[in-house]
């Protein structure tokens, strides 16, 4: 809907609440690089700022919610209104779930940066990282163009993450049947990645978002799922 | 079509009326284009619409209200219950008295409480004698959540009640002819919050007995109201469907535009 409201007050909430979005879309999207980072460099500054920077993260979602229910109480929207404070209220719960990720990232990181590195894993991590943050990014480029296509792109590639993980999983195993010393920051590795997996999860989330959205129906075809970790152990 | 509603009582899926083809033409103005629609027994409908989009003229077409406007020329059909409304047999009177009324104003007669109510029983021979006749006015005044304010001071004028007493006895008026349907234009815009939000829960409660169709320009209450949602714009039926399902994802970008403030 393009149109704009008869009451133009009505498009500046809805507008400003969508610029709240992504201003903590853009905030995720940099926590998750830069926890990443700090985890290949073993650089604590780094990752001491990403783990302050969430309180930001969390209080944008706290202001979202709030004016949603302003929108709500005030407009009573409907249809694409509607569903616009609706999709953007769990968008927001999704990108908050992903900042607690990347700050657990960076705790893990100030860990690992105490221990002897396992060579290639981090870089791994960050590659994963990469591929997350730019399904992030498509999905909340999809829901400001609504751009159900593009959403569905990123429902598509979430598998490439779930390949990237199950590979990082069996490299790890592999660490630490080798040597048992390799134990504990091998699995502060795998909670990474598992955690980074989840991000791609809830960037899939959010494109679903933007299908019902546009649409007005959830897709109701399942994604393909990639997970073998499950059949190699217990994992998952 | 699902009621999407979780805890509403299951509507009906029988037809009460059946309209094909209409269309209204005022002299030269063609008022309402070839509507087809079919409202559902014991369920309440709303007619949504900017102003002079038709759903008024439709609303009247339903009882032959149109009739009474000289330059009005109805065509099409009209079935209520199979039977052909504007068929030359049928008596407009009567058919008013089981397609009851309630207008935009409230317009109790200047008589007292209890003749605006035993009026139309009385016209119609609805009652044998006095005392069911009392019942009926009793029975009319608690159908429209009226009697325990009213009770006490039937014979007193009701042109004296306040504004949303006066609608509610008008309600309970239409009502005490026991009709099948009951149309109602605009009920509640002249009346406070509190009156309209108890004319909101009487029409929920008429719904158990009757079909309703209401005229509403407060789409609040069009979606509080009612199960079935009908948009009218230019004359043209846009859209009819489940209430839920207009107000979440209509099918038409006309009737997305109308409720979400874009057009009017």
């Amino acid at each position: 809907m393009t149109q704009s409201h008869i009451m133009s007050a009505f498009d500046r909430d809805l507008e400003s609440i969508q610029a709240l979005v992504m201003r903590m879309g853009g905030l995720v999207e940099a926590a998750i690089l830069d926890a990443a980072e700090a985890l290949e460099t073993r650089d604590e500054e780094i990752a001491q700022r990403v783990r302050a920077g969430d309180k930001a993260i969390d209080a944008l979602e706290e202001q979202i919610n709030a004016e949603c229910a302003r929108v709500i109480a005030i407009r009573a929207p409907a249809a694409s209104d509607l569903r616009t404070v609706l999709t953007v209220m769990k968008i927001a719960a999704n990108l908050e779930r992903c900042g607690d990720y990347a700050k657990n990232l960076a705790k893990r990181s100030m860990v690992l940066a105490q221990m002897t590195a396992l060579p290639g894993s981090t870089g791994s991590i960050r590659r994963m990282a990469k591929q997350v943050t730019l399904l992030l990014k498509d999905g909340l480029d999809a829901y400001i163009a609504r751009d159900a296509r593009l959403a569905e792109d990123v429902r598509q590639r979430d598998h490439e993450v779930d390949q990237m993980y199950n590979a990082l999983f069996r490299e790890l195993l592999t660490h630490m049947m080798e040597d048992p010393r390799n134990i504990t920051p091998a699995m502060h590795l795998h909670f990474i990645a598992k955690n980074i997996e989840r991000v791609g999860d809830h960037a899939t989330a959010v494109a679903e978002q933007v299908i019902y959205l546009v649409t007005g129906q959830l897709p109701g075809d399942a994604r393909p799922k990639v997970d073998s970790t499950t059949a190699a152990g217990p994992a998952a | 079509m699902n009621d999407m509603r979780l805890t509403e009582r299951a509507v009906t899926q029988t037809a009460k009326i059946t309209a094909r083809g209409v269309q209204v033409h005022y002299g030269t103005n063609h008022a309402l284009k070839d509507v087809d629609v079919d409202i559902l027994d014991k369920t309440v409908t709303a007619f949504i619409g900017p102003s002079g989009c038709g759903k008024s003229t439709f609303l009247r077409c339903l009882n032959r209200m149109n009739d009474t406007v000289a330059s009005a020329r109805v065509t099409g059909k009209i079935e209520m219950d199979g039977q052909d409304i504007y068929d030359p047999r049928v008596d407009p009177v009567q058919l008013r008295a089981k397609v009851g009324m309630v207008f935009q104003k409230p317009n109790p007669f200047p008589k007292s409480i209890y003749d605006n109510v035993a009026y139309g029983p009385k016209i119609h021979g609805l009652a044998r004698g006095k005392a069911e006749l009392d019942q009926i006015v009793e029975t009319s005044l608690k159908k429209a959540a009226l009697w325990n304010e009213v009770k006490d001071r039937l014979s007193a004028p009701g042109t004296g009640l306040s504004g949303g007493q006066q609608q509610r006895l008008c309600i309970a008026r239409a009502v005490a002819t026991s009709p099948e349907v009951l149309l109602m234009d605009e009920p509640c815009s002249a009346l406070d919050p509190i009156a309209t939000a108890q004319v909101e829960e009487l029409i929920d409660e008429l719904r158990a007995q009757f079909s309703v169709v209401i005229v509403t320009h407060s789409m609040q209450q069009a979606a509080r109201v009612s199960q079935r949602t009908a948009f009218f714009h230019l004359g043209h039926l846009v859209e009819y469907g489940e209430t839920g399902h207009i107000f979440t994802n209509p099918t038409d970008p006309r009737t997305e535009a109308y409720i979400t403030g874009r057009i009017g």
